[in-house]
Formats: C-alpha cells, sequence, structure tokens
C-alpha cells in the first residue's frame, strides 16, 4: 500500500470516524443521565441528512447554510425532547424494564419508514458548501474535515456546557451520584429532558455538516446506529473521549476494510469488532468495572 | 411430640411426578392455528391456506423471541437473519446443487445455529441491550453478505426452490407442507408453555430476574443467557427450512432488517411472556397491513412503528396482556392465596429447650486471610481476617460500612480481592467464581430475598437444590415434603416480606449447602419472624449440621444464637471470640454505643 | 418547624418504620439515636422525598409536603444531607455548593462567608476537585452545600460516619449554631455520647419503631438508650 493510499484511508476514515464519535457523544451524554441507548439515533441523524437535502440549493449560499443549520437544529432538539418525554414516561422507576428499548426502536422504525415513504431506498444527495480538498492529490470531500472540526467542537462543548453552566453542572452530578442530585433540589426529569434535547442538537449538525458523505436513505440509520455504538463500546461508555478514540479506530478500521475487501463489507468488520470488544473486554478502553454488584 | 408438621423427617416424599397441567390458553392456541391454516385448506382456498401457513412459520419465530424476551429476559434484533440464513442454505443445497429435502434441512437449521452461536458467544460476558445491538448487527449484515456472496447465494436473483412431494395438496388445499406447519407450531407452544416448568426454564428466569443470585445458586449465567439464544436459533432456523418449499423461492430482499425488527415488535404488540401473544402480535403486524390494508402495503413499517409505539405507551403488557389483566379484574372474588410459613416453622419446644452445644475444635470451613479491596480511595476491606468452624453459627457484627457485607461478598466470590486469600473447605478459592463456590457447597442470601414471582412458591425453594448439578439426598426435599402439594401452585407475591425472608432460607437449606451465609437476615422482620428464624438457625446448625455465617444488625439475637461472633470496624476486625467476651469487651460496646475512642 | 404523624415506610415489600410520630421545632437540634438497622435512614429519606410513604403526614411549617418527589421538598424548604459525605466527586469544591443554590446564586459569597468560618479548608480548596478531599472534609462540604440553600428544615444522617474522630465536634457545633439561627435540624446519629451533648429533643428507634423520647438531659442518664443498642 502506497502512502497516498495510507493518506486516503486515514482521512476518510478519520472522517467517517467522527460521524461515529459523534453518534457516541449524542449516546453518552443521555446515558449518562438515564442510563438510556437511544436506538433512534441512527435514523435521526440520518434525518438530519433529509432535511438538509429539502432545505439547502444546489449551489452554495453560506447565509441558507448556516440558517438552516441552524432551523435543523433546533427542529431536532424539540422532536428528541418530545421523544425524551415518550421514552421517559412509561418508565416508573428503574431503567432495568424494557420498555425504553421498545420505545426508542419504535422511534427508530417509524422515522425509517417515514423516509422511505418518501424517498424509497434512493440516496438523497446533498451539495456540499466548501469544494473538495486536495490531500496528496487525491480529491477528499471537505466535509470530511468539517466534520472533524464537528466532533471536537462538540467534545469541548459537552465539557464546557458539563463544568460551566448550571444545567451542566446537574447532568454531571445525576450521572455521579443520583440520590445526592435528588436531594440536591435538582429535577432529574427535567434535567433528563434537555440531555435528549442536547443529543438532538449533536445528531442534528452531525447530519448536517456531514451530508454531503452521508449515506442518506431509508436503510442506512441502523449501519450508523452499530457503527457509532461500537466506537461507544471501544472506547468506553458513558465517555467521551472513549467515543472520540473508539470513532476514529471504527472509522479507519472499516474505511481500510471497505478498501481492501469492497465497501460492502464495511458493515460485516464493524459488526466483527463489535463483538471481539464485548468478548475480549466489555467494560472498553476507558470504561470503568462496576464497583459492586451485590 | 411436637406437631410439627413442616419438619416431620418421616413424612412422605411429594410425588415427583405430579402432573404438570398446562394453561388452557395452549390449546386454544393450538386450536387457533390449525383451524387458521385447515378451515381454508378444506375449502380448498388456495390464497388463504398458503398466507396461513407463513403466518404460522412466522409465529413460531415469534414464540421463540417471545422466549428469549420473557424467560431468558434478553433482547434480540437479529432472528429474521437466523431465519434467512436457514431458509438460504436449505434452498442453495436443494434449489441450486439438487440435494434432497432432508439433507438441505439439515444443512439449514445447522447454519441457523451457527448463526445462533454467534448470538450466544458474546452473551457468554454481557446482556441485555450489548446483545440487542450484537444481534441488530447481524440482521443488518445478513442480507449484504447475501449479496456479496451471489455467486454462492443466486445474489438479487435469489434461489427458485420447490419441494413437490411437500408442496403436492392431500386434500383441499391442505398440503403435507401445511399440515407440518401445525404440528411445528403446535409443538413450539407445547415448548413454551412447558419450559418455565422445567429445570431450565427455571434458571433462565432465575438468570434474567437476577445474575446475582443465579451464581448464589450455582447457575453460570452466561451459560443459560447462551442456551437460550442456541434454543431460539434452533426453532428459528427450521421455521426457515420450511418456508423454501412454501414460498418456492429464496431472494436476498426478503430477510432485511425490519424482517428481523418485525417479529421483535410482534412480541411486543401481541404481550411479552404471554403464550398467545406471538399468534397475535403476527396476525396483527402480518394481516392487517399486508392483507387486508393491501393498498397501504407501503405504510407497513411506519404501522409496525406506530402500533408498537402505542402498544407499549398505552397498554404496555400487550393485546393479550391487558385482555387477560381486563378479564382477571372483572373476574371478583378470586381465591386469596394465603401462605403462613409461620405455621410451617411452628417450634418445636424439646429443640428450643436443649442448649447449644458448645463448639467443638471442628475444621475451619471458611478461611479469609488479610483480605484487601478498595475501590478508588475508598477501602473497603483493610487486611480483615475471619475463620468459621464447622458446625457453628458465627455472628459478624459492626457499625455501617465497616465491611461485612464486603466480607461475605469475598467469600462467595462477588467481590474479587485486590489481595488475601479465600479458603472454603480447605481449599484455595481466591479466584473461583462465584458460581462454582456455590457448587462446592456454599449458599447465601441476599440483604434483599431473591424471590422469583414467576415460579412458585415451591418451585422458589426447588431451585435451591437444582443449582447444585447434584442430587440432594433424604434429607432434602423430605423435610418439606407435606408442603409441597400447598405450595406447588402458590404465588409467592402475595407474601409478606418476612416470609419471603424465610423462603430464602428454605431455600439455601435445600440446596445441600454446608455453609450458608446470611445477609442480614433479620432486616425487616417482626418480634415473632425474628424468633421463627432464630429458631430456624439453631435447628439448621444442630439438626442439620450446617454451618452459618450472620451478617445482623439485631445483635440480641446474635448474642442469643451465635457460637462465636466477629466485630468489624472500618474493613478491619476489630475483636472475636465468644459472645460472652465480646459482649463485655468494652472496646465493642463503644463502638456500638458510639462511645469515643475506647 | 418539621411534624410528622403517623408515618409508615418500607422499600418495596419490606416495611421499615411503623407509625412514627415526631416533632422537629425551628431553632431546635432534635436527635435520632437507634442502633443500626433501625430504620433511622429509612426515616430520613422517606422525609426527603425518596421514599414514598405508605401512610401518615409530613408537614413543613404547617404546610403538607407527604409524598412530594424530592426536589418539591427542597423548594419547600427541606433539605437531606445523605450519610456516608456524599459529594459529587469529579465536580470541584465550587460546583459542589454551586448546586446547592436554587436559581439566583448572585450572593452565594456573602452566604458562603458564614460556612469558611467554621470550615475554611473548603475555601482553600475551592478549586480541587471533591475526591481530593478527606472524608471529613467531604461532609463538611456536603453541609456547605445543604447551607447555601438556607433550608427551613435540615435533615442530617450520620455526619460522624468514616470522619476523623477529632472533626466530630466542630461538625455538630456547626449543626448547633445553624439551628439557633432558625433552622428546624434533625439529625440521625449512631454517636450517642458526643451527640447527646448538642441536641434538644431525642427520639430512640428501634425495630422502626420510636420507643423512647424526650430531653436529652434527661435521657442521658441512667444508660437506657445504651441498653437498648446492645439488646441487653
Amino acid at each position: 500500500m502506497s502512502i497516498d493510499e495510507l493518506a486516503l484511508i486515514l482521512v476518510r476514515g478519520l472522517g467517517q470516524g467522527a460521524i461515529y464519535a459523534l453518534i457516541g457523544m449524542s449516546f453518552n451524554i443521555v446515558v449518562n443521565s438515564s442510563g438510556i441507548l437511544n436506538f433512534a439515533n441512527g435514523a435521526l441523524l440520518v434525518l438530519a441528512g433529509v432535511l438538509a437535502y429539502f432545505i439547502l440549493p444546489a449551489t452554495p449560499d453560506w447565509t441558507i447554510w448556516i440558517l438552516a443549520a441552524v432551523g435543523i437544529a433546533a427542529c431536532l432538539f424539540v422532536f428528541v425532547s418530545l421523544q425524551g418525554v415518550l421514552t421517559l414516561f412509561p418508565l416508573k422507576s428503574s431503567v432495568e424494564q424494557h420498555s425504553w428499548l421498545i420505545t426508542t426502536m419504535a422511534i427508530s422504525v417509524i422515522l425509517s419508514a417515514g423516509i422511505h415513504l418518501y424517498g424509497g431506498s434512493l440516496a438523497f444527495r446533498v451539495p456540499s458548501i466548501l469544494p473538495p480538498v486536495s490531500v496528496f492529490g487525491l480529491s477528499t470531500p471537505s466535509a470530511y474535515f468539517l466534520l472533524m472540526a464537528l466532533a471536537v467542537f462538540w467534545f469541548v462543548v459537552i465539557r464546557w456546557f458539563h463544568q460551566k453552566t448550571f444545567t451542566g453542572l446537574a447532568m454531571s452530578a445525576i450521572a455521579q451520584d443520583l440520590d445526592a442530585a435528588k436531594v440536591a433540589g435538582i429535577s432529574v426529569k427535567r434535567i433528563q429532558l434537555v440531555a435528549f434535547g442536547i443529543s438532538g442538537l449533536v445528531l442534528a449538525t452531525t447530519g448536517f455538516v456531514g451530508a454531503p458523505v452521508i449515506n442518506i436513505s431509508a436503510d442506512t440509520g441502523i449501519g450508523y446506529l452499530l457503527s457509532g455504538f461500537t466506537a461507544l463500546v471501544i472506547g468506553g461508555l458513558g465517555s467521551n473521549l472513549g467515543a472520540m478514540v473508539g470513532g476514529a479506530l471504527v472509522g479507519v478500521i472499516s474505511m481500510f476494510a471497505a478498501y481492501r475487501f469492497g465497501g460492502i463489507y464495511q458493515d460485516t468488520v464493524t459488526m466483527g469488532l463489535l463483538i471481539a470488544v464485548l468478548m475480549l473486554r466489555p467494560e472498553g478502553i476507558f470504561g470503568l468495572a462496576a464497583a459492586r454488584k451485590v | 411430640m411436637s406437631q410439627d408438621i413442616a419438619l416431620d423427617t418421616a413424612s412422605t416424599p411429594p410425588a415427583a411426578s405430579q402432573r404438570l397441567k398446562l394453561p388452557s390458553s395452549v390449546w386454544l392456541g393450538i386450536l387457533a392455528i390449525a383451524a387458521s391454516i385447515l378451515v381454508p385448506g378444506a375449502l380448498g382456498n388456495q390464497y388463504w391456506t398458503y398466507t396461513f401457513t407463513l403466518v404460522t412459520l412466522y409465529i413460531v419465530v415469534a414464540i421463540m423471541q417471545n422466549m428469549l424476551i420473557s424467560e431468558a429476559g434478553q433482547m434480540s434484533f437479529g432472528q429474521g437473519a437466523v431465519f434467512g440464513i436457514a431458509a438460504v442454505t436449505a434452498a442453495v443445497m436443494t434449489g441450486l446443487h439438487g440435494q434432497p429435502f432432508w439433507l438441505s434441512a439439515i444443512g439449514g437449521v445447522g447454519a441457523g445455529l451457527v448463526l445462533g452461536a454467534l448470538f450466544a458467544a458474546p452473551a457468554l460476558r454481557v446482556q441485555g441491550y450489548y446483545l440487542g445491538f450484537v444481534t441488530l448487527s447481524a440482521a443488518l449484515v445478513f442480507p449484504q453478505l447475501l449479496i456479496a456472496f451471489d455467486s454462492i447465494t443466486g445474489g438479487v436473483n435469489g434461489v427458485p426452490a420447490f419441494v413437490m412431494s411437500l408442496a403436492t395438496p392431500v386434500y383441499g388445499s391442505i398440503t403435507p407442507l401445511s399440515i407440518l406447519a401445525v404440528l411445528f407450531a403446535a409443538f413450539a407452544l407445547l415448548f413454551h408453555a412447558v419450559l418455565p416448568h422445567t429445570v431450565l426454564g427455571r434458571r433462565m428466569i432465575i438468570v434474567s430476574n437476577s445474575p446475582e443470585a443465579a451464581q448464589a445458586l450455582g447457575i453460570h449465567p452466561g451459560t443459560i443467557r447462551s442456551i437460550a439464544f442456541l434454543i431460539a436459533a434452533f426453532g428459528t432456523a427450521i421455521a426457515g427450512v420450511l418456508y423454501v418449499p412454501l414460498v418456492g423461492f429464496v431472494g436476498p430482499t426478503a430477510f432485511r432488517v425490519d424482517f428481523s425488527i418485525f417479529f421483535f415488535l410482534a412480541v411486543i404488540v401481541g404481550g411479552q411472556g404471554k403464550l398467545l401473544g406471538p399468534i397475535i402480535g403476527v396476525w396483527l403486524l402480518h394481516l392487517v397491513p399486508n392483507v387486508f390494508l393491501a393498498d397501504f402495503s407501503h405504510y407497513r413499517l411506519l404501522i409496525y412503528g406506530v402500533v408498537a409505539l402505542a402498544v407499549m405507551l398505552a397498554f404496555p403488557d400487550g393485546v393479550v396482556g391487558t385482555l387477560s389483566k381486563w378479564i382477571t379484574s372483572r373476574r371478583s372474588g378470586s381465591e386469596k392465596v394465603t401462605v403462613s410459613l409461620h405455621d410451617a416453622l411452628r417450634k418445636d419446644d424439646e429443640l428450643a429447650a436443649s442448649p447449644a452445644p458448645r463448639p467443638e475444635d471442628g475444621a475451619a470451613l471458611i478461611e479469609v486471610r488479610e483480605a484487601r479491596k478498595s475501590f478508588g480511595n475508598a477501602v473497603a476491606l483493610g487486611g480483615a481476617s475471619l475463620s468459621v468452624k464447622e458446625g457453628t453459627i458465627h455472628g459478624l457484627v459492626g457499625p455501617n460500612g465497616s465491611g461485612k457485607t464486603s466480607m461475605l461478598n469475598t467469600i462467595s466470590g462477588f467481590m474479587p480481592l485486590d489481595s488475601g486469600k479465600v479458603e472454603l473447605f480447605g481449599r484455595n478459592v481466591t479466584r473461583l467464581a462465584p458460581w462454582r463456590r456455590t457448587r462446592m457447597g456454599v449458599g447465601r442470601t441476599f440483604q434483599t430475598p431473591r424471590i422469583f414471582d414467576r415460579l412458585s412458591i415451591w418451585e422458589n425453594v426447588q431451585i435451591g437444590r437444582e443449582g447444585f448439578g447434584r442430587a440432594g439426598g433424604e434429607n432434602g426435599l423430605a423435610k418439606l415434603g407435606s408442603l409441597a402439594a400447598r405450595w406447588r401452585r402458590q404465588d409467592p407475591s402475595l407474601l409478606p416480606h418476612g416470609q419471603r425472608r424465610l423462603l430464602e432460607i428454605l431455600r439455601v437449606m435445600e440446596s445441600d449447602a454446608r455453609v450458608i451465609l446470611l445477609d442480614e437476615p433479620a432486616g425487616g422482620l417482626s418480634p415473632e419472624e425474628r424468633a421463627d428464624l432464630a429458631y430456624l438457625l439453631v435447628y439448621f446448625r444442630d439438626k442439620l449440621g450446617k454451618t452459618i455465617l450472620l451478617v445482623e444488625h439485631d445483635l440480641r439475637m446474635v448474642w442469643n444464637v451465635a457460637d462465636e461472633i466477629t466485630v468489624m470496624e472500618t474493613g478491619t476486625v476489630a475483636a472475636s471470640g465468644m459472645p460472652e467476651e465480646i459482649k463485655s469487651n468494652p472496646k465493642v460496646r463503644a463502638l456500638f454505643t458510639g462511645g469515643g475512642d475506647a | 418547624m418539621l411534624e410528622v404523624q403517623g408515618l409508615e415506610a418500607g422499600y418495596g415489600r419490606v416495611p421499615i418504620l411503623r407509625n412514627i410520630n415526631l416533632v422537629a421545632p425551628a431553632g431546635q437540634l432534635t436527635l435520632v439515636l437507634g442502633p443500626n438497622g433501625a430504620g433511622k435512614s429509612t426515616l430520613l429519606r422517606t422525609l426527603a422525598g425518596l421514599n414514598r410513604p405508605t401512610a401518615g403526614s409530613v408537614k413543613a411549617n404547617g404546610r403538607e409536603i407527604t409524598g412530594l418527589a424530592p426536589e418539591r421538598m427542597v423548594a419547600n424548604g427541606l433539605r437531606l444531607v445523605l450519610d456516608g459525605h456524599r459529594v459529587f466527586p469529579r465536580l470541584s469544591v465550587r460546583e459542589n455548593i454551586r448546586l446547592g443554590v436554587r436559581g439566583d446564586a448572585s450572593d452565594l459569597e456573602t452566604r458562603l462567608k458564614d460556612v469558611y468560618e467554621v470550615f475554611p479548608i473548603l475555601h482553600e480548596k475551592l478549586d480541587d476537585a471533591a475526591s481530593s478531599l478527606s472524608g471529613g472534609q467531604q461532609q463538611m462540604l456536603a453541609l456547605a452545600q445543604a447551607f447555601v440553600a438556607r433550608p427551613d428544615i435540615l435533615l442530617v444522617d450520620e455526619p460522624s460516619l468514616g470522619i476523623a474522630e477529632m472533626l466530630i465536634p466542630t461538625i455538630l457545633a456547626f449543626l448547633k449554631r445553624w439551628a439557633s439561627l432558625g433552622t428546624a435540624v434533625l439529625l440521625v446519629e449512631q454517636r450517642i455520647d458526643i451527640a447527646l451533648k448538642y441536641a434538644d429533643g431525642v427520639y430512640v428507634l428501634r425495630g422502626g419503631e420510636i420507643v423512647l423520647s424526650g430531653d436529652s438531659a434527661t435521657l442521658s442518664e441512667g444508660g437506657a438508650i445504651e441498653r437498648l443498642y446492645l439488646g441487653d
């Protein structure tokens, strides 16, 4: 393999990996505050891409682009918060019940079916706001670089949010000690809804910014969902740093597999990775083993 | 003599072969399935015979899925892939390579089992949503691989496969295949009805409700989860194989992700854990959009999603579950079950009067040396040692957070040590898994009793001896024999807390464990129940020769029953000795009354 | 003032508390004693809304607050400090205290002055992670977090648990002073000897029931409490 092939795989792999890292972070923000993994995250990402398809004109226009980004983010913030209401509503006390798994899966099915109704199995093509960049003489979609920047952006913003805002502090507090957070007067349900909303923001911006390179169609959400979850399992559930590292790993490895064996094996390789990590180190790289079970 | 009925060793053992009474819903289900195929078949309606035969195969898959969810407590979004791989394998073998159908069928089932094993392998280590993602990824990848290996599978064109002998009508439009489908579905339904009353089914229920309790009963949770996935794969694969001669063509588009999710949602909509749930669920989700609303078949997936969401929010028990709840609640004055363990454990006055024997110099069955364990900065055990002699009741007391439960978890294996050594029966077990220690003869209870409401009261006792993998012997079930008949059909969810506690202790007794670890058994018990408990402990020691380690806050009880007492403080042993010594030890008194640094 | 009448509660189907009647007047430190497993923590957790009572009533300054959610309890001026010096370990001292204030935190610094006076160490370690504090310092932090919330009723669960012996009087004295500012303080303790010195009224819990009550001076004599503890 030549240097530029390697560079190609790395850049594209890291770009794809940024999507997985962002999905992983959107999982984390909800899982840390409520223990729920949102199975609709993949479909939500695709939904943002579909909305971008409808809004963005064929010729790049920064004003429309920025307005569209804000609009789609607002849409998904509201939508995912509402999903949070639906998901948390049947939960009386314990997250042990299966109900959240079913409601989030049902939302995922509904979203995919809705997209399918409109576009069938065809992929929506979304124009890029910036022209391709040349890396080692190879034309590389600029969206990959935007995605990497976005992953770093959200990593920093979520960190800042957790440390500097009252709601973010409360969210960290809930993750660290639920009972202590309750007796401190924190309204747990409200904070959990905000967490759902923020995960919607992350997914909306990812789907929007990445739209030119994301495979936007009714059937692709689950693939992204699984890659994002695999990134998280590798890095350690709950850790954003883990999501970044895991996302990069999954992105590069699956890109390498796609390059070597063909794109059709990309999901297969991701699945193999997931099973291997679960068998060898289920707590991930940055994850902590449960302290006491009994 | 006392009139004690419960602990009467002379009473006859229960009839082991007491007839299992299946719920009438099984027969109703079999009847419905048979009628759905045979009635249109007899009338010669080919379309409906075909449709309901197909639906019946789907029902079998849903029954397997239902078993996974309700008994084994595991989520699978990949059953459609198992079905698909079996169907494709059988179709390729018979359609492309001209193999006889029976051989192709074996090949198909084998392929399904291989995929099932892929689900089962991670199940050894993890559970719950992790497996949800693994199975979902299999459902996603499977159709992709069908296309990737198109030279073998026929790719997008699919494989035509006809088996004339199975597809030729014998009467009306009834084919041998439709009869096979009815029999197979009936078998699957019976299997699911009987399963909870078998050792394996009970173990699945225990594992899904409390993996810790499973380990404490000598069960390895991962093994049970894996077995559940393999059984589900087996049934699903057979359905997949039968799909081939029915449809006569197998293409990759039939087995996409939504096919797998369909089975999952069908179980949820029908009612998880309900025998008839899969039938109603598949009928509703398949027939309504595909047959009655054929013009709207584009909306099929949307309907699945909306219906599942609506059911989950409005009727979390599903259609069948909600209906059966409604019917039960309408049936006023349903018999109220009362069970009194208090009666069962009526005191034997003679025994209570006889003084407890002095502890002899028996061998130490439990030996903990210099046990250390910390979680970050928090020290759970800071070099604590403990020795428990055979045939004694050993009290372990101390203030909150002094490390008593940590010590118990160390002995039963739930808390691996940073350093130190644990010996049981003279064998070093420091690195042994909890379930293996249980099998050596260590039983334990938990602070909150692990009683399984899906099992009858009697089964809750019975699981104690099943965990061991060896017969309990004469002094096992016989003692409680006279109660077996009464408890066999009673529901423990109606028992108050104290009786649940005693039930859990009876279970440990039944397990034939020589060493019993009890974690705050008197918590939440009334004074009368405490007296019962104290009596039971002494009975265990004196009549059954058990060795007991008792973690307890109720010092009065510990003074009364313990032969030796160890006092813990901040992860270390503060004092150890006979009750009198401990009681008069000023340091210990200070510890409990909160006196300063005495 | 906190008034509790006929309170019953438990965990799931485990009954813990039976017919609890007690009053914690404003401006006083009311002590709840009892051996391990008597139901003291359950009592406080139930009063703070973490457990739902099955019967009885709880009133804060005459307002009915029975069965409210924990955050509504705080809004009604009732605040619990959990046992085991529970703070948020990965947050800084400042952030931990900040979480105690609902809404406007502009006068946080002025509120904190009183805390710094008693626990100067918190001022020094303001930007350190709470996990780096000792057990005693964490307990001070947990109290400081409650203090800035200015509750009318303060419930404190075993502040002496797992902290250095010499710190206990400091912490109890702080609670006593806090009470004298007009707060109703309900303190659960196992340390009979020290706690009795600071208490006004005393209730003794055993087996989920109040078996003894009175003022601390009377109960300090005679060793009745000690006998209850040891099960003699």
